[in-house]
């Protein structure tokens, strides 16, 4: 057995509406290996982006432990949880990736901002990245002049610009038609397979799953299992 | 980071117009009315210690026979004492407007040291009869229909020409006059005290200005002078040349302060438009700051990214409106400076309408600031 990247016990996470309490994640155990590809499934208001978000950082939990990347995250305050994003997490989520004024130059260079990289370095680095999901030629073009699958391309190239271990991808091909559907699949694959990137992306589409080496799903706040994935998709599918 | 910040500006072009717009317009007005204000004191703070004003006691509208002079001329202390008498014609148009005194020329000189003009035109000035100068602004305005050694035709509203009302004097320009302080401006034409004397036909006049030799009580000077026609035939007042600019102030009563409340009103609205300008600009960049934040960016990066965009919307409006207010100050001087003679844009008035400008863009900024680093990236994120 491999490292794990995620470590939940116990994780418990509540939503006040009106006078009743919500209980979103209900003593949730989990754990997930660092260079694995898991998708996570389940119906819509399981708790899916709840679960994400609190993996991320996004959020803090009511209750239980969470171990991402070997921190402690119920012990980070606010800015501290900022600081461990910017240098552990890529996020990818469902639409409305981008910030529409900057270019997707800009928007892949915004996390290097938070590194001690030069200017030039950082040039480097968005460059590269924006290559990798084959979108050098647009990277002067601004959101609104991207489709929606080159702009979810942009959306993993700033994941993937400080070079995190883990990407977390909430529903990233929800909005896309299938063909490119396939292609942002294709490139989490790839970052998983050349990169080593653990990625957990949630997904209520059993395609998309299927590109994962494992699925995890979640119904009514707990664990349902794990199930491996013997032949995921894009893996046979790749060169 | 500013780089985020311009493209929020640029992204929104019409807003972010609008409101450098009004800021410039704000600092605009708020230099002008500062100038103006700062230009009626001018004359007050140039005042000099040693000049001193004697007019009628009753009102500076009414006048002085001529014959105190000489016994003005007498008091131990006093070195030299010019006639004033304010002419009130109009060049053309009674729209020209500009200040014309009859003035005794030697003493004029004696008691205003600070009018300079070359050597040839003085002489001209004492020597010609019917010459007159003017100062080098209000020549400046004219230049294109004046000229040394050419007349000047007036049209006398208050003395009109004996020729009938109608005619104009006939002033021949002996030299232009450059004044080195505030307590006389150069916008001025002064002319020979015996030409009018003579085709005017007149026994009084204005005003006595005088010099106190240096050393002298001035205190005392004023209570002789004020002694000498303590009975009549016309009682004097004595004052400093301070206190006279200063009466000129008060005439003008609770303008200063009306046009402070004014300027400050505008101010105070505009102000409001920036924050609503700010308020509206940070709702629409929830999106963008809980993705920031998701990033990575602290509550405190995207406080001071809100906060930016306000100063950066304000100084460009600010530093504007300053430019504009230094680039119109010489067409405002030939409008306003017969009026208003001094207006000039100081450094401090420079500092006050950029400083206020900054102002502007921290308070504005400040509440936009505040929320969007209390913004909860994941709500934000989830369109709430
Ligand atoms: N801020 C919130 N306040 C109250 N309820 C919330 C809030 N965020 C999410 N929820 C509720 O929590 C449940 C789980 O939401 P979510 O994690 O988004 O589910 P999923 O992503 O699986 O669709 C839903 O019922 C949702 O309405
Ligand atoms: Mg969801």
């Amino acid at each position: 057995m491999s490292e794990a990247m995620i470590q939940a016990r116990g994780l418990t996470k509540r939503y006040q509406r009106g006078g009743e309490t919500l209980v979103v994640l209900d003593g949730l155990d989990l754990e997930m290996q660092a260079g694995r590809f898991y998708a996570l499934m389940g119906p819509s208001g399981s708790g899916k982006t709840t679960l994400l978000n609190l993996i991320g950082g996004l959020d803090h939990a009511d209750e239980g432990e969470l171990v991402v990347s070997g921190e402690s995250l119920d012990e980070l305050d606010g800015a501290e949880l900022a600081h461990w994003r910017a240098a552990n997490v890529g996020f990818v989520f469902q639409g409305f990736n981008l910030i529409p004024v900057l270019s997707a130059f800009e928007n892949v260079e915004l996390p290097l901002k938070l590194t001690p990289l030069s200017r030039a370095e950082r040039r480097k680095h968005a460059e590269y990245a924006l290559e990798l999901v084959g979108l050098k030629d647009r990277m002067r073009h601004r959101p609104k002049q991207l489709s929606g699958g080159q702009e979810q391309r942009v959306a993993i190239a700033r994941a993937i610009a400080t070079d995190p271990k883990l990407i977390l991808a909430d529903e990233p091909t929800g909005d896309l038609d299938r063909k490119s559907a396939d292609q942002v699949l294709e490139l989490l694959a790839r970052l998983n397979r050349e990169f080593q990137k653990t990625i957990l992306m949630v997904t209520h589409d059993p395609h998309a799953a299927n590109s994962a080496q494992s699925v995890v799903r979640l119904e009514k706040g707990q664990l349902q299992g794990i199930e491996d994935n013997p032949a995921p998709t894009a893996r046979s599918a790749g060169r | 980071m500013m780089r985020l910040v311009w493209r929020q500006i640029i992204g929104h072009p019409v807003r972010s117009l609008l409101t450098v717009g009004a800021v410039l317009v704000g600092v605009f007005l708020l230099c002008l009315l500062r100038s103006v204000v700062t230009a009626l004191n001018a004359g007050v703070d140039a005042a000099s210690s040693v000049r001193l004003m004697v007019q009628s006691s009753v009102s500076l509208f009414v006048s002085l026979p001529i014959s105190y002079q000489a016994r003005i001329a007498q008091v131990e202390g006093v070195q030299a004492v010019a006639k004033w008498q304010w002419f009130g014609g109009y060049y053309q148009d009674p729209s020209n407007f500009f200040g014309q005194f009859a003035v005794d020329p030697v003493q004029q000189f004696e008691v205003y040291p600070e009018i300079e003009l070359p050597a040839e035109q003085k002489q001209r000035f004492l020597e010609r009869r019917n010459s007159c100068i003017v100062g080098d602004q209000l020549f400046e305005q004219f230049k294109d229909e004046w000229q040394i050694g050419g007349t000047i035709p007036m049209i006398g509203a208050l003395f009109p020409h004996p020729d009938g009302a109608d005619t104009a004097w006939e002033f021949e320009l002996a030299g232009v006059y450059h004044s080195s302080s505030g307590a006389l401006d150069n916008r001025t034409l002064f002319f020979q005290w015996d030409y009018f004397e003579k085709t005017a036909d007149i026994e009084e006049c204005g005003v006595f200005v005088l010099k106190v030799a240096p050393g002298a009580d001035v205190t005392r000077i004023m209570a002789e002078i004020d002694a000498l026609y303590e009975n009549g035939p016309q009682k004097v007042r004595t004052t400093t040349e301070k206190e006279f600019q200063r009466q000129f102030v008060t005439m003008l009563g609770a303008v200063p302060l009306f046009v402070s409340w004014i300027g400050g009103g505008a101010a105070l609205a505009i102000l409001l438009a920036c924050v609503n300008t700010m308020l509206m600009a940070a709702r629409q960049q929830v999106h963008d700051v809980g993705i920031l934040k998701a990033l990575g960016f602290t509550d405190a990066a995207t406080f001071r990214l809100m906060l930016a965009q306000s100063l950066s919307l304000c100084c460009l409006g600010g530093a504007s409106g300053v430019l504009l207010a230094l680039a119109t100050e010489g067409y405002l001087v030939g409008v306003l400076g017969t009026f208003f003679p001094g207006y000039t844009i100081e450094p401090q008035t420079v500092a006050l309408g950029f400083g206020a400008a900054l102002a502007m863009g921290l308070v504005a900024g400040l509440l936009p600031a505040a929320q969007s680093a209390r913004l909860n990236c994941v709500q934000a994120l989830r369109g709430a």
